[in-house]
């Protein structure tokens, strides 16, 4: 109750950031490293340069420690989000197929693992900054279509829906109650959860 | 219609004074025209709030009437209704009622009032758009009129809007 409601119904970036931390990456270790069993996951035996899969925090600390290198994901290189960005020209409707934790993901990579990259670290930063602009006028233009019983968002990344979703759930609560004014037979409103009767 | 007991914004939605016409002559009520003691003549226009005058227009007295008649308050009246439909961003919303979405959304529920619910989806759709606009781009003109004109419910949306927004961009830069 005391939280603030921007915490209570939503996530902060910081902590969608630390969700993908726990997603598994390659790593190339320079070390050889017993295996570790912790609560909830496995670290596996580490060969040196034999690539293994591992939980990202893992990587970035073994990375600090100079004791591994990351295999960066296929998708993040100049060529394959130049790509991407050519095709969200290309279909002004669609999104473009990226990693659910894209932004995330590269803001991590791009600044605890830069010598790993294929490619300059500000050009790869300028191309990730053109989608996600380019993405974000598109989401704008989808809120036209907004209504009060369902909305698409295929493609979209974890981190541009919670962007967006304090205002997305503002607008079709609003609209559905408008909807519902006029309709007093067809719902029974106790079975309505409301998601947004707060107070701030 | 759902009411929330606990929203403040609620509470004064069902304050707002709306017109009505009383169908009968009624004695004693003359406190609520300025005219204590007195009594309220049939064909009398009295201002009252809502929730009273809600209650009046659907307690049948004899056969059907009812003691009053509801006549549409000036936050709805036709020519509100046109400039909604003409241009749903321009209009100043909070200077016609704080508390607008409500107050409608009774007064639909009420009549069941299909063409207004329909003008109040479309209006809420364009203002909302323009909010999200104003909410993502700080730097425009901050003190422009539409952010004054917004009713309570799009302001708490522009603030929420905004301070997610805000939330991601620090994120993204470093600063939080």
């Amino acid at each position: 109750m005391s939280l603030p409601s921007n915490i209570k119904q939503n996530l902060m970036p910081s902590e969608i950031s630390f969700m993908t931390e726990n997603e598994y990456i390659q790593i190339l270790p320079r070390y050889s490293m017993k295996s570790i069993q912790l609560i909830g996951t496995k670290i596996p035996n580490l060969r040196a340069l034999r690539r293994e899969k591992v939980p990202l925090w893992v990587a970035l600390i073994l990375k600090s420690q100079g004791k591994c290198n990351i295999v960066i994901p296929d998708w993040l290189n100049l060529i394959y989000l130049k790509a991407r960005y050519d095709e969200e020209v290309k279909f002004p409707m669609k999104f473009s197929d990226l990693p659910f934790n894209w932004i995330d993901l590269s803001k991590i990579l791009l600044s605890k693992a830069p010598d790993d990259l294929p490619d300059p670290v500000h050009q790869l930063r300028s191309i990730i900054q053109d989608l996600r602009e380019i993405r974000q006028v598109k989401t704008r233009k989808g809120l036209k279509e907004v209504n009060e019983s369902n909305i698409g968002l295929s493609g979209l990344s974890l981190l541009e829906i919670n962007e967006l979703r304090p205002f997305m759930l503002s607008v079709m609560n609003k609209l559905r109650e408008i909807h519902e004014s006029v309709r007093h037979d067809d719902y029974d409103d106790e079975e309505v959860i409301d998601v947004d009767d707060d107070e701030d | 219609m759902k009411q929330n007991y606990w929203d403040v914004s609620d509470i004064l939605a069902s304050s707002e004074k709306i017109p009505t016409r009383f169908n009968f002559t009624v004695p004693g009520i003359g406190h609520l025209d300025n005219q204590p003691g007195k009594a309220i003549k049939k064909d009398t226009k009295v201002e009252l709030p809502f929730w009273l005058a809600q209650s009046l227009a659907v307690a049948p007295v004899s056969g059907d009437a009812s003691i009053i008649m509801l006549l549409a308050p000036d936050a709805l009246n036709n020519t509100v209704q046109n400039a909604i439909k003409s241009d749903p961003v321009s209009i100043d919303l909070h200077s016609i009622a704080p508390n607008f979405y409500i107050l409608a959304e009774r007064w639909c529920a009420l009549f069941t009032d299909e063409e207004l619910s329909e003008t109040l989806k479309k209006l809420c759709k364009e203002r909302a758009y323009e909010i999200n606009n104003f909410a993502s781009n700080t730097s425009k003109q901050i003190n422009n009129n539409f952010i004054l004109s917004l009713d309570e419910f799009e302001k708490k949306l522009y603030k929420r809007t905004m301070e997610s927004n805000r939330n991601l961009r620090d994120w993204l830069n470093d600063q939080a």
